[in-house]
């Protein structure tokens, strides 16, 4: 069953920029959106009971306790605390193509550190371990997975250290990340992608053929996706500096047409490697980004 | 040099190069964008701008030269040369060629302070050289080389007119109308140079300077020569501060005929009388006057022949002294010893019986009555007057308005009537006109013509008859209409003492002199003419010449050439009293200008090729800007 929210909206991107910290970023978001979910996402093998509590309806049915029920006639949930279960890599891109951000929302790079900030917030609450790897063309920050508490902060720290600079080499440091993971678990790669196609997807299933789970979000910039430049400009590359100018009404076909395809291509061959394949635009809310991991992490236990 | 009919078009043009100043105004820097997905713009067909960019520009090129060129065809563009040029400015050197410069050394002293004036025109200014005496002759063109302007000016010679600073300024004004412009008048200012109640007239903001050739040398004239029955008579005047003794020379027929010596004052005229009758052919009177100014040391007479031009009185009896009793003797008035004007008297029967040949010596025809005025007489009259005769009709009671429109030819359009029991009542006349050669004689004076009581008149109009004097009521009292090659004077009512008292004044005798010699000066019947009343054809030389008259085919008549007296007065006039003789008319001579200039343009039809360029541009934009879109 799908996660499903409610009828509220979600955060947008352009007002959780605002927020202060990272980790109030990451909070608000992650809270925000469990507390508009039907059904606790919550779940593992093995867990530690807790506490009693009163069923109220909404509440799963399969966590009432019936012999409680059968003494005192009461309909009594058992709440459970959850144990780790899972092994979590957020592989976030901090190469210079990802500083690209348009007027009005968030760039590449802070939308996905806020993404993986929320992400890595709510891997940590249900107590999976959480790691994080920022790489450009090489692995420039590597904080191993671990479920502590102070964990999280760790993560958080590490996430606003993070800076935007050199060029992209995707499949490098997702081979030597595979290489170096010997638990299954859950990869999320966070990035634009704008690199080789076939080296990025051959890296990806470098972590299929090691067991390991794989999301992919691709965060893209709206300006990237829809092209909206009017007047005549002078593109600068924002890795190799390199310039063209150009008018975008007569480019804009052939580079949406070209955008597209690429899109298509990683759409298509993840998904037929398994690999959940998710397309962020950054003027989307955070929170249809980790209803996707939740989906993928229901479907992975 | 590019000049517009109508250049408030141009404006026009202006407006077109607002988008491009809100353009520049409000350009925004380049645009630059830090981009992430440049490998894939570069993998699109990059149209790179700097091409685009040429191509938008020469695309607003197109359409602001599109633009311009419809406000170019707007304002009638033409190339303007001549007096159509009005953007620089002009000095224009008048220098006076009159023969009282011909004294030794006088006229290279004049050519000398015009050479300094085109030498300090200011830089830029076009400069042009008029020369002037009774007439102006525009002797170098306004030009920027002022080589032409000393060459014309070394070229230029004294004549024997007489100084008209009128005619000097009105061709200098046409060269700067539209134009700010200096007229530098090079002279000897001689008071005579402006006639009475003269006035010119100057384009608003021209700058009139005058340059002093300086006075004259004492000088010793000839300024007339009356043969006599028994005598001749010549006058002498000296216009020195001296007095001197003139020694007087008489040649006729270019054979010595006597000397005479006369003695006279300091600027005073006397009187050398040759006893005997003059028999010959012509006279030349000579006084010796080596220092003073040539052309006035002789003067020529006809001899044998009247100096009296003859007039035609037309009368209801054909007796003058009954009919035009005034009129026969005011015409008759001249000195003690001669009259002005001979004076024939017919009635209109009698002409019936004349011929043209009869009719043609005469200098002008008065009709004071068409009483038996057959038809005849009217075509005699008609013929008369197309072939350059004088006709003066004095519209009284007995003067029917109808036969008069016969008398001057088909196609005249003058109207005289009287208004049946129109009771008398006084009025005045008034010059409308003052400067017409029939009121000279009033220019010092115009008011003694309303000393007139007129009774009763008549009702005189004509399409393309110029009014020249009104009465008081405001009905018109005198008009000129044209008639063939002649003149045609209007009286609005008669000359004999019956509805005014015209004859009874001082005013009527120069009245009639100067009407009958206005009427035949269209015509040659004197003896005697100065320089710049010669005739048509005659050499403007002093001396005796032969000219063909008009009939009877063939034959010659003597006539005498001499140069104006007055110009050997010398009297002179202070620059203030110039300058005040000058007005400055606002628009003066801009029609003449605009008259040109819409001539020019008319010829050239620029505005059509800028149209046809605008077509073409515009044809150029389209296919450009398909290709751009």
């Amino acid at each position: 069953m799908p996660w499903t929210a409610h009828d509220r909206p979600f955060l947008d991107p352009a007002v959780v920029s605002r927020l202060g910290t990272l980790e109030l970023k990451a909070r608000t978001v992650v809270e925000g959106l469990l507390s508009g979910l039907h059904r606790s996402p919550f779940k593992g093998f093995s867990v530690e009971f807790a506490e009693y509590r009163q069923y109220i309806p909404g509440d799963d049915i399969h966590t009432i306790d019936w012999k409680v029920y059968a003494r005192s006639d009461r309909y009594v949930i058992k709440k459970f605390e959850e144990e780790t279960n899972l092994d979590c890599h957020l592989m976030l891109d901090v190469s210079g193509s990802m500083g690209y951000g348009s007027h009005h929302a968030m760039s590449k790079f802070e939308y996905g550190a806020c993404l993986a900030a929320s992400l890595g917030y709510l891997m940590n609450r249900q107590r999976d371990a959480v790691g994080l790897t920022a790489f450009d063309e090489t692995i420039v920050s590597m904080l191993p997975a671990s479920s502590r508490p102070g964990h999280l902060m760790a993560l958080l720290v590490t996430l606003d250290r993070l800076r935007t600079a050199h060029r992209t080499d995707v499949s490098k440091p997702l081979h030597q990340l595979a290489d170096t993971l010997t638990k299954r678990g859950v990869v999320v790669l966070i990035s634009d992608l704008l690199d080789d196609p076939e080296e990025i997807i051959r890296g990806l299933k470098h972590f299929q053929f090691r067991g390991i789970d794989v999301i992919v979000f691709h965060v893209l910039d709206h300006d990237e996706i829809e092209f909206p430049f009017e007047r005549a400009t002078r593109f600068e590359d924002l890795e190799t500096s390199e310039e063209v100018m150009a008018v975008p009404g007569v480019v804009r076909e052939q580079y949406l047409k070209q955008m597209g395809a690429l899109i298509e291509r990683y759409r298509r061959e993840l998904g037929a490697s398994g690999i959940d394949y998710q397309l962020v635009d950054t003027n989307q809310p955070l929170e249809i980004a980790l209803l996707s991991y939740l989906s993928t992490r229901s479907r992975s236990l | 040099m590019l000049s517009f009919l109508a250049p408030m078009f141009l404006a026009g043009a202006a407006a077109a190069a607002v988008p491009i100043v809100l353009h520049l105004l409000k350009r925004e820097p380049e645009a630059r964008v830090k981009f992430a997905a440049v490998k894939l713009i570069k993998e699109a067909p990059v149209e790179y701008t700097d091409r685009r960019r040429l191509r938008e520009l020469l695309l607003l090129a197109l359409r602001v030269t599109a633009l311009i060129l419809l406000a170019l065809a707007f304002a009638r563009p033409f190339v303007a040369t001549g007096a159509a040029v009005v953007s620089t400015g002009v000095t224009v050197v008048a220098l006076d060629t009159s023969y009282s410069l011909a004294a030794p050394g006088r006229f290279a002293r004049a050519q000398q302070l015009a050479r300094d004036v085109v030498a300090k025109a200011p830089p830029g200014d076009l400069v042009g050289v008029v020369t002037f005496a009774d007439e102006a002759d525009i002797v170098a063109a306004p030009g920027s080389d002022r080589t032409l302007a000393n060459d014309a000016i070394a070229q230029a010679a004294t004549g024997f007119g007489a100084t008209r600073y009128r005619s000097a300024l009105s061709a200098a004004s046409q060269h700067l109308a539209g134009r700010h412009g200096t007229i530098v008048v090079v002279t000897d200012l001689q008071e005579n140079g402006w006639d009475a109640g003269d006035r010119a007239s100057v384009p608003e903001g021209t700058t009139i300077q005058v340059v002093d050739v300086g006075a004259m040398p004492a000088n010793l004239a000839v300024t007339a020569v009356r043969p006599l029955a028994d005598r001749l008579v010549a006058t002498v005047h000296n216009g020195g501060a001296a007095a001197r003794e003139a020694r007087v020379h008489l040649t006729i027929d270019n054979r010595p005929a006597g000397d005479a010596v006369v003695s006279l004052g300091a600027n005073q005229s006397g009187e050398a009388t040759f006893a005997g009758a003059p028999r010959g052919a012509s006279a030349a009177v000579r006084v010796e006057d080596p220092g003073g100014i040539q052309a006035d040391n002789v003067r020529y007479a006809v001899l044998g022949g009247t100096s009296k031009p003859s007039v035609l009185l037309i009368t209801g009896s054909g007796d003058a002294s009954r009919d035009a009793f005034y009129l026969q003797h005011a015409l008759a008035t001249g000195t003690a010893a001669d009259a002005a004007f001979q004076v024939t008297a017919a009635s209109g029967a009698q002409l019936a019986a004349w011929t043209d040949d009869q009719l043609s010596p005469f200098a002008a025809a008065l009709l004071l009555s068409t009483r038996g005025l057959e038809r005849h007489g009217r075509e005699l009259l008609a013929g008369y007057a197309q072939r350059g005769g004088g006709v003066f009709v004095a519209a009284g009671p007995d003067v029917d308005g109808d036969v008069v429109g016969d008398v001057l030819g088909a196609g005249s359009t003058l109207r005289i009537t009287t208004p049946e029991g129109a009771k008398p009542a006084p009025r005045v006349l008034a010059p409308a006109d003052g400067r017409h050669p029939v009121f000279h004689p009033f220019a010092g004076n115009p008011a003694s013509l309303g000393l007139v009581t007129f009774q009763s008149i008549a009702r005189i109009a004509g399409t393309g008859c110029q009014t020249l004097a009104r009465f008081t009521t405001g009905d018109t009292a005198l008009i000129e209409c044209p008639a063939g090659d002649g003149r045609a004077l209007i009286f609005a009512s008669d000359l004999n003492n019956r509805w005014n008292d015209f004859p009874l004044h001082a005013t009527f005798v120069p009245f009639v002199h100067e009407a009958v010699r206005y009427l035949g000066s269209a015509r040659a019947h004197a003896v005697e003419y100065l320089i710049a009343d010669a005739p048509a054809g005659v050499k403007r030389a002093p001396g005796v010449v032969t000219v063909n008259a008009a009939r009877p085919a063939g034959a010659g008549r003597l006539i005498a050439i001499n140069v104006d007296p007055r110009e050997s007065d010398p009297a002179r006039l202070s620059v203030d009293d110039f300058q005040s003789a000058v007005t400055r008319l606002k628009d003066a001579g801009r029609g003449a200008i605009q008259g040109e200039a819409r001539q020019q343009e008319d010829q050239q039809h620029l505005w059509q090729y800028a149209l046809a360029a605008m077509a073409v541009l515009l044809a150029a934009e389209g296919v450009l800007a398909a290709r751009t879109s």
